[in-house]
């Protein structure tokens, strides 16, 4: 894999996130990046932390959604891989404490759900400018898209047109599914892993 | 006529309908219900009309009248 060319991917694997990373996984491919995701190969003999670590080390980019940081109901534990395995990309994996040279100028996206909720979680990324999606899946687009033009990236299609050609992207999905007799939950209950596939 | 496919989509402002390949929407709706029945037209036009759930996957495709 190109390293120049790799999006580390870290978000929630839930359900309800699932849109979200559809949508970010699209956005990434169309403008020419490869994303890398934990998803992308299930291999239960490969210990996990290793898989992760491998991930970081071959993506100059990382983006990580820390949006599960906070419980929505009493007893409901808060997800910690998220902020954990931005700790790895940050230290461990690789930009600062990493002697390899190449690691230095990683590029990171911290993106949340609700504006400021990372800096009251975790307060040792205050000086983080942290993005956000408020859980819409055309902000997401806006955001990833401002972010690889602010890394240098030249990119010629609007916000808006890139939302609406991800539309149309699951259309043309959707037909070509539903001509293979899938039926619109088939479809809606796509795996990730499966959608990756059509990208 | 040559038929296209319309695409009712969410945008920040409100709902957008929008004929596949133009670059622009058609026009900007507060609301999806209203988009959804200004869409009907084109589905009198022989055009399908396919409406887009907020996160851009496939709530309901409206085959043309025609």
């Amino acid at each position: 894999m190109e390293f120049d060319k790799s999006i580390f991917i870290n978000c929630p694997f839930d359900d309800e996130y699932k849109p979200l990373l559809k949508t970010l996984l699209f956005v990434i491919k169309k403008l020419g990046f490869i994303p890398r995701i934990s998803l992308e190969r299930n291999d239960s003999g490969e210990v996990r932390l290793n898989k992760i670590k491998e991930l970081i080390e071959s993506s100059k980019f990382g983006i990580h959604d820390l949006s599960r940081h906070k419980s929505k109901k009493s007893d409901e534990y808060f997800r910690l891989n998220m902020p954990f395995e931005l700790g790895l990309d940050l230290g461990l994996g690789c930009r600062d404490f990493n002697p390899d040279s190449k690691f230095r100028n990683k590029k990171i996206l911290i993106l949340e759900q609700e504006k400021y909720s990372t800096q009251k979680a975790l307060s040792d990324l205050s000086f983080a400018d942290c993005k956000c999606h408020n859980g819409q899946e055309e902000e997401l687009v806006y955001e990833v898209r401002t972010w690889i033009i602010e890394n240098g990236f030249k990119v010629k299609q609007s916000g808006s047109s890139l939302w609406d050609e991800y539309n149309i992207f699951n259309s043309k999905l959707f037909e070509q599914k539903i001509n293979e007799k899938f039926t619109q939950k088939d479809i809606d209950l796509m795996s990730v892993a499966e959608f990756l596939g059509y990208l | 006529m040559s038929t296209v496919k319309v695409h009712i989509i969410k945008r920040v402002t409100g709902w957008a309908i929008k004929k596949e390949g133009n670059e622009k929407a058609s026009k900007i709706f507060k609301t999806k219900i209203e988009a959804i029945q200004n869409a009907e037209k084109f589905r009198m036009d022989g055009n399908d009309v396919i409406v887009h759930r907020s996160d851009g996957s496939i709530e309901n495709w409206k085959k043309s009248k025609k």
